[in-house]
């Protein structure tokens, strides 16, 4: 990447976790007396259950990251991204390999973990900054900044378990990030503020990148990865899958999960389903103008939703429903095949429908894909997706997007008029 | 901004931070511990006198009545001293022993020398112990026991106390990260563990063939000291204090390394 000094070092780390449920002194004494009688060390009982299962979460990652870099760490659920940032904050132990890291590390795994609802906010900044490692002064010399960043300084003298989640978190954030880390650690925690503390927060962790200091973020939300990291590291079944510059992992990251979640079944498209069935999709695509797959859309684009669906009784006109949601704002844009013109001719159980936006005057950030079936009247619903294949709208200037910072929801063609007129 | 000397190379070291900070730290969590402890609590720290003042009348009725076993001083000011130092152990390894556990969240989630959690238990209950410790100064004004120059070993011995306490925190709360188990073992252990050591009945009154055995036990030195220098204003029995202070040095060493070789599994069992 660059000539700078590294700041953290993986080579060869593997990482293996017991499964199932903990050990009690009578595990121990059985799997002793069985090692005693030369059995295998995995013990199965049925009253006991299987104990010694292990489950690997890492295998062989080797990685270097220099100084003053922001790293996303992208993955599906049990990728081994926590166990990353565990290993690199020491919490934990590699089972085999080595983990190095120069300097003085934050993490960000829970927001206000060492927090304690019955001492004040001010002790809890004091306990806080003291469980990262800094000393009463250097507290005394940050103390007002924490609380300003947080915006507590009203309830500051207040027990905690007076405030609301929201204000744990921010203060939690605020702590961590003032505690003057060499390497800062964040796992999904920006997720609990509101829509305002979030941006401050992205932008209090730029402003660390931008000081020479190390960023790994952990998040599923591919638009905030993208406005923080240059670089992205994309976790699969505990290794290091790719490696590269953000907007091309996240692309190859949402076009992998779109497809993954049509291919299979047991997906969370699957779990959030709901409807009476008669009429499901079989596959949702998103393509770009050219009918080609496409993870992202560039701001203003076309895109083409594709769904297929397959009846298993005969459905007369069903209604197809397709939405684009937001995380933070809702339903952004719903449409339907309501009117007849539209309505597919049911005479096939199978077909596909395509939904085109010939253009997308969407912010750019991450939007889900809502998808619903439902009879003519819109009282039954058939099948109802509620959070869909994902993709990204992005900028189509990377410059711009950072600087109008996401704010809205569309984007309009828009001017400025300047009328000037003479102060009397 | 000043930073901080750390040095910045690569590094296998946890520790990135000095040694002050993670004293404050310490300090920072004991404190959290008593406050967590007498918030909203009417008698606050009385508690911690009421404890062994409470035992001291039931020892007193019990055993007072067996034909003098004390002669030298009235029996409840000679339960009281042995009580005191004594419910610290109990309450230290009790909390202790438990603390790893109900500190999980944040053992799981940062990194920090991790026998400052035990350590701040027993701490925490220094307050305890300050407290019910005053109370044996009443009581002597109100018996008439002297203060002697052997009352300068106080502290000494307190430290003494407050060592081996320590090592058996570290290990208790060490094992109960692995077995849960340890936890009602160590509770049980404690009950017998009282009657093992001279506090309702003096060290002198122990059979000959069971003393060897008592003073093996390093809280026997510990409160027959006590006893010596507070009560007895007298030299204390300098064998039984050199067994409990080895046996002392001994198992917090021993303890110590057994936590540091452990505690990087913590955070995967716990």
């Amino acid at each position: 990447m660059s000539s700078s000094p590294t700041a953290i070092r993986l080579e060869g780390v593997s990482k293996r976790y017991r499964a199932g449920r903990s050990r009690t002194f009578v595990d121990l004494l059985a799997s002793t007396f069985d090692r005693v009688r030369g059995r295998e060390r995995d013990v199965y009982s049925a009253a006991r259950g299987r104990i010694d299962a292990t489950v690997h979460a890492l295998k062989d990652v080797s990685f270097d990251v220099p100084e003053g870099t922001g790293l996303g760490i992208i993955g599906s659920n049990g990728a081994g991204k926590t166990t990353l940032l565990k290993l690199i904050s020491r919490v934990t132990w590699p089972t085999s390999g080595r983990v190095r890291v120069a300097g003085r590390v934050v993490s960000l795994i829970e927001l206000g973990a060492g927090f304690h609802p019955e001492l004040t906010g001010r002790e809890n900044v004091y306990l806080g900054a003291g469980l990262f490692g800094l000393t009463r002064r250097e507290i005394d010399r940050r103390f007002d900044e924490i609380v300003q960043f947080a915006e507590v300084e009203r309830l500051i003298e207040t027990p905690m378990k007076r405030y609301s989640s929201g204000l744990y978190a921010r203060l939690g954030f605020s702590v961590a990030v003032h505690s003057h880390p060499d390497i800062v650690l964040v796992d999904e925690v920006l997720a609990v503020g509101d829509a305002a503390f979030r941006r401050r927060a992205i932008e209090s962790l730029r402003g660390l990148i931008a000081d020479g200091k190390t960023v790994l973020f952990i998040s599923h939300d591919m638009w905030n990865v993208r406005r923080l990291c240059d670089h992205i590291i994309w976790m699969d079944d505990g290794r290091v899958r790719a490696a590269g510059a953000a907007g091309e992992m996240v692309d190859r990251y949402m076009e992998d999960v779109n497809v993954r979640a049509l291919a299979n079944r047991q997906d969370p498209l699957q779990s959030h389903r709901g409807g009476t069935g008669e009429i499901r999709y079989t596959g949702i695509e998103i393509l770009d103008r050219d009918l080609r797959p496409a993870g992202r859309v560039s701001e203003g684009g076309a895109l083409v939703v594709r769904a297929g669906y397959e009846a298993v009784s005969r459905v007369a006109s069903p209604v197809f429903q397709v939405a684009i949601v937001d995380v933070d704002s809702g339903i952004v844009v719903a449409t339907a095949t309501s009117s007849a013109a539209d309505a597919p001719p049911m005479t096939e159980r199978s077909g596909a429908v395509d939904c085109i936006f010939e253009s997308l005057p969407l912010r750019p950030r991450q939007y889900a894909l809502r998808m619903t079936i439902t009879d003519v009247h819109q009282l039954v619903s058939y099948d109802v997706i509620t959070s869909g294949p994902r993709f990204v709208v992005t900028a189509t200037n990377g410059a711009s997007a950072l600087s109008a910072d996401g704010d809205g929801v569309v984007s309009l063609p828009y001017r400025f008029d300047h009328h000037l007129r003479a102060m009397s | 901004m000043t930073t901080l000397a750390v040095e910045r190379t690569l590094s296998d070291r946890a520790e990135r931070t000095d040694a002050a900070a993670y004293w404050e730290l310490l300090m920072n969590l004991t404190k959290r511990e008593v406050k967590g402890r007498y918030s909203q609590s009417l008698f606050g720290v009385g508690w911690a006198v009421a404890q062994p003042l409470a035992t001291m009348a039931v020892f007193t009725l019990v055993f007072s009545r067996l034909a003098n076993i004390v002669s030298d001083v009235p029996y409840p000011i000679f339960a009281y001293t042995g009580l005191v130092p004594w419910f610290f152990f109990l309450n230290a390894v009790n909390s202790g022993t438990m603390s790893l556990v109900q500190y999980r969240n944040i053992v799981t989630k940062t990194y920090f020398p991790r026998e400052i959690i035990p350590l701040a238990q027993v701490c925490s209950r220094l307050i305890d112990l300050g407290a019910a410790a005053s109370l044996v100064a009443v009581l002597m004004a109100y018996y008439g026991v002297g203060v002697t120059r052997w009352a300068l070993l106080v502290p000494a011995l307190f430290l003494l106390l407050v060592a081996f306490t320590t090592a058996v925190t570290l290990l208790t709360s060490a094992a109960n990260v692995f077995y849960r188990d340890v936890s009602p073992v160590v509770q049980i252990g404690l009950q017998l563990w009282l009657y093992v050591t001279p506090i309702a009945y003096p060290f002198a009154k122990v059979p000959l063939q069971w003393r060897r055995w008592i003073a093996m036990n390093p809280l026997s030195g510990v409160i027959e000291g006590f006893r010596s220098a507070v009560l007895y204003g007298r030299e204390p029995d300098w064998t039984l204090l050199a067994v409990s202070a080895s046996l002392t040095l001994v198992s917090l060493v021993g303890a110590f390394v057994l936590f540091k070789r452990l505690d990087r599994y913590f955070a995967d069992v716990i």
